[in-house]
């Protein structure tokens, strides 16, 4: 009994840099030999999915990105499944960018997804990039307000009035969905505040992993139509649609590390627990 | 050597000596870091510059289609063309505005909040800091009341007339849920009432509420954990699509090299006491 709780006392002071290697190999370790493990989409997922599934053909959605490189694990992949579920089911796209660096990844999404999969659809009559307008909320209510006066020219240089897609769209109310790819501020809470609940106009979103309790409330109050949270949410939606992309690669790989941190923590906290009683002891 | 193949074992290099800083503090982090801060600051200087200030300020205050060479107002925009033309270029700027002199005022307060760098003019970026503090608060006044408290309150109230409300849910409206978000609100909110002492029966409810503020942090804590391994995969993903003969092993041979000269400064022992990651 002694020999167990002297190494359980030893794990605890373990230094933390070999907790750090041991993470690196079980996350590294998964994604050169994959496990398959099952996935099994939520309830807030299958809102998503059902909430895209639902709308009428030819559809207008408004796809707005607001993230860039650092949390892009996290959130191209959601956005990639939402784009090819709204093509295959003849949705108009209209992609906007309340981050800058939003713009980059939107025409990574146009380069890797669009172009490559539904080559028979044409920009400016399926999908437009109307890009980054700085501004934060007030782009929203730009939006919300008049489009055409915030954008009279998509990210291409084009005039907007030149775009065959854009006839009819003037304002917010004029889209069927939103969908709200977000790592922050300005982000979902901002679309919900100054644009869905104002206008009725139906919205679902994608966030980070960090920022799902911010908007969980939207869910479960119903002012929100699901929510794919982080990797996982992106992972369940891949496998909605029946298309394995990053998202389902990664998901093996958070499996294990996080079994391996609950371990982490309860092994820190046995020891914790350990050493107090040794200290009282003597 | 292609731009793709520098820009690969630049972003290596970068992932592997922030990485570096698990190890401890070292040169390469610092490189990393240095170059993060000052690159960012450049960039974001440079998008909003040329996505907000030139096309939709200067472009609505001397707009192409309004160009009238004769005029006072665009002989001053001829001149800071002369300056810059890039900028201003000849003939007024084309983006698509009618001419809005109304934009001057905001104009004015930026290059008022730019006084703030003169000591005996500071004062006038009161001015321009006023401004955006009272739009913003109250636009998000207006925002958070309607879609947090109004709309929040709206929703999770019970009807307990309607027969299709189900007894247990595991999201949206059932039984179960509205009762368990009514005994939270209550006794988180009763929590931070810190005018009685937390004791009794009042103490009793509100350990409730302590209760149900940890499972909250808890849940935090776990989707920030969730949030920091899908950013390490996103990176490890990366370093092994450059590890590819394409990219030369780039991520081998810079994780080589920065080991040994981790490994040397090491073996040096410049600071004795091993300063670690924090």
């Amino acid at each position: 009994m002694n020999a167990i709780l002297n190494f359980i006392s030893r794990i605890g002071q373990l230094d933390r840099r070999w907790i750090f290697l041991i993470i690196a190999l079980v996350v590294l370790v998964p994604l050169y030999f994959p496990l398959g493990l099952p996935i099994r989409a939520t309830e807030s997922t299958k809102q998503v999915w059902e909430a895209v599934e639902n709308l009428e053909p030819e559809s207008k959605v408004l796809l707005s990105m607001e993230y860039g490189p650092s949390t892009k694990p996290e959130l191209h992949p959601m956005v990639f499944g939402i784009v090819r579920h709204l093509l295959k089911n003849e949705h108009k796209i209209y992609i906007t960018c309340l981050w800058p660096d939003g713009q980059f990844m939107a025409e990574d999404l146009i380069e890797k997804v669009i172009e490559v999969e539904f080559p028979n659809k044409s920009y400016g009559e399926d999908y437009v990039l109307l890009g980054f307008r700085p501004g934060g909320e007030a782009v929203i209510k730009g939006i919300v307000g008049n489009i055409r006066k915030l954008y009279t020219v998509d990210a291409r240089g084009s005039a907007v009035n030149d775009i065959p897609m854009m006839i009819g769209v003037n304002k917010f109310i004029d889209f069927d969905f939103l969908f709200s790819a977000s790592a922050g501020f300005p982000g979902t809470v901002e679309w919900v505040q100054y644009a869905s609940d104002p206008t009725g106009v139906p919205m679902s979103t994608g966030t980070t992993s960090i920022q799902v309790n911010e908007v969980m409330p939207y869910v479960q109050g119903g002012q929100v139509n699901g929510i794919l949270a982080g990797m996982p949410g992106a992972a369940e939606y891949e496998a909605l649609i029946g298309v394995p992309g990053i998202g389902t690669s990664g998901m093996d790989a958070q499996s294990i590390a996080h079994i391996v941190i609950v371990l982490f923590i309860i092994f820190g906290n046995v020891a914790y627990f350990v050493e107090r009683k040794k200290s009282q002891k003597y | 050597m292609s731009g793709e193949l520098i820009g690969a074992w630049i972003a290596v290099f970068l992932t592997l000596a922030i990485f570096s800083y698990l190890y401890k503090d070292n040169a390469f982090y610092k490189i990393a870091e240095h170059l993060f801060v000052g690159i960012s600051a450049g960039y974001w200087t440079s998008m909003f510059f040329w996505t907000q200030i030139q096309p939709n300020l200067f472009g609505r205050l001397w707009p192409s289609s309004h160009y009238d060479s004769e005029s006072l107002w665009y002989g001053i925009y001829n001149a800071m063309s002369w300056i810059n033309s890039s900028v201003f270029p000849a003939g007024g700027i084309d983006k698509g505005h009618e001419m809005h002199l109304i934009y001057l005022i905001p104009f004015a307060l930026g290059i008022m909040m730019l006084l703030s760098v003169f000591d005996k003019l500071s004062w006038f970026a009161r001015w321009g800091i006023a401004y955006t503090v009272g739009m913003a608060a109250g636009l998000r006044a207006y925002g958070y009341l309607n879609s947090n408290v109004i709309a929040q309150v709206r929703n999770s109230t019970l009807n307990f007339s309607d027969p299709d409300m189900p007894v247990f849910a595991l999201i949206g409206n059932s039984y179960f849920n509205g009762i368990v978000l009514l005994i939270g609100t209550i006794a988180g909110l009763l929590y931070f009432y810190f005018s009685k002492e937390q004791k009794g029966a009042f103490g009793k409810v509100t350990r409730v509420g302590i209760y149900f503020l940890m499972v909250s942090f808890g849940a935090s804590f776990g989707f920030a954990v969730m949030g920091r391994i899908s950013l390490l995969i996103g990176r490890f993903v990366d370093l092994i699509a450059y590890n590819g003969t394409q990219y030369h092993h780039a991520t081998s041979w810079i994780l080589v090299i920065m080991v040994i000269l981790l490994g040397y400064s090491a073996y040096k022992n410049d600071d004795p006491k091993g300063n670690t990651a924090e």
